[in-house]
């Protein structure tokens, strides 16, 4: 057989098809093929030397932070979006007081709805807000025990949480709606909990966060009363 | 210290993130924007340049979500659209360069390096490295990162990137080729 060329070897090396029948045996055998293959292997296997810095710690939520200004809705979420836009505008009216700039834009945004169009839209709105903490809550509860877990991604969701559930929350106040308001406020001491905790968090606070969510039974409530918001909001 | 996931599927945030929930896809976001950084970096050269194909590939991702299969891995899925992102960009990159004075950008040097022999080593590798896959042609770039660094087969950097098998292949030796050149004073050192 004759010596195996540099492309040989390089499928060889890569694990690939296509070296020629044989070609195994014969690198066994020839000592001047095995040298190649040998050379070849070790600049190889230098190109893994070549590593890659790590992004910073906020470099995720680096990533969604900037995409409002780049990425565009896909055209079925058009609906979506603009129901999200008179969400927004509904929260704001809690802040009318502290943002009257806003507030009058609210005002202008809200001039056509109904007290039960905007009954529904709240509805829905805390619906998704429990459906985010839901998410969170799940997959803390889920989270296993992998030594130090890396926290910052779930302290950052649950630092926003916190700040969108305050204002539904003041929303609900002005309204009087007193159990969910008692609810938000049970979901937003655990949000606090976690968007305090360290960046690195041991296999041990890690238990209490998932005992403190079994014990309470609060992802389950979570999950209810969502399923509750959502219904009520969609038969108004 | 890496990236330690909270464990639990894509599935439940691919298929809420399809019927429009942007907090699940930045569920998705958080879980694979660092894999898809390492990809982007290989391919570009330059943390900037990486970060941006990040966007990109998150972007395209986004818009093109309801198009995912489930055939593959949601990772892999979002790794082919960063590897044509990537090499569109380089691609681009190259023809900019062309048009200037050469002005390559300076190699970067990789942080956390466990040893001050092993920090040596991957500085001069870096050092060459770097340079030397600027000097490879687009494609050939993309096929090696995707072979050597991705662990793709020649059939499925040839999928990812829409080229004939044969293509992609030769594209793998040539770029090895160019990088052995490259690499002979480091290793003739050793």
């Amino acid at each position: 057989m004759k010596h195996l060329s540099e492309e040989d070897l390089i499928l060889i090396y890569y694990g690939e098809p296509g070296a020629p029948y044989g070609a195994h045996a014969h690198l066994a055998d020839c000592g001047q093929c095995k040298a190649a293959a040998d050379a070849l292997a070790q600049t190889l296997d230098l190109c893994n030397e070549w590593s890659v810095p790590e992004p910073d710690a906020g470099f995720e939520r680096r990533v969604w932070k900037y995409r409002p200004s780049r990425w565009s809705m896909p055209r079925v979420w058009i609906g979506l979006a603009a129901a999200a836009a008179v969400l927004i505008a509904v929260f704001l009216l809690g802040r009318q007081s502290s943002a009257p700039q806003t507030a009058s834009e609210f005002n202008s945004a809200m001039a056509g709805l109904s007290n039960q169009a905007r009954e529904r839209i709240l509805e829905i709105s805390l619906a998704d807000h429990l459906n985010r903490a839901e998410m969170l809550l799940t997959e803390i509860s889920n989270a296993g025990d992998p030594g130090l877990l890396n926290f910052t991604v779930e302290r950052g969701r649950a630092q926003d949480l916190v700040e969108e559930g305050r204002l539904m929350r003041q929303t609900l106040a002005r309204q009087g709606d007193n159990p969910t308001l008692t609810f938000l406020d049970e979901v937003e001491r655990f949000l606090i909990e976690v968007a305090n905790s360290s960046d690195s968090v041991s296999p041990n606070v890690l238990r209490e966060l998932q005992q403190r969510i079994g014990s309470g039974s609060l992802l389950f409530k979570v999950k209810i009363i969502e399923s509750n918001l959502r219904t009520r909001g969609q038969k108004l | 210290m890496d990236h330690i996931p909270i464990t639990q599927g894509d599935e439940i945030a691919i298929e809420k993130a399809r019927r429009g929930d942007p907090e699940a896809f930045r569920v998705l976001v958080e879980r694979h924007a660092r894999p898809v950084f390492r990809l982007a970096f290989r391919m570009t050269g330059n943390e900037v340049d990486a970060e941006d194909m990040v966007q990109e590939t998150f972007l395209k991702a986004w818009k093109q979500i309801a198009r995912f299969d489930g055939r593959a891995a949601f990772g892999t899925w979002l790794h082919r659209i960063c590897a044509n992102c990537s090499l569109d960009h380089i691609r681009a990159r190259k023809r900019k360069q062309d048009l200037q004075t050469g002005n390559d950008p300076l190699p970067q040097l990789a942080t956390g390096a466990p040893s001050p022999e092993r920090l040596a080593l991957s500085s001069q590798v870096t050092a060459i490295l770097g340079p030397a896959l600027d000097e490879l042609s687009e494609m050939e770039r993309a096929a090696f990162v995707l072979r050597h660094y991705e662990g793709l087969s020649i059939e499925q950097i040839s999928a990812s990137l829409g080229v004939q098998p044969g293509a992609a292949k030769h594209s793998v030796f040539r770029a090895v080729q160019k990088l052995r050149r490259a690499l002979e004073p480091v290793m003739s050192m050793r």
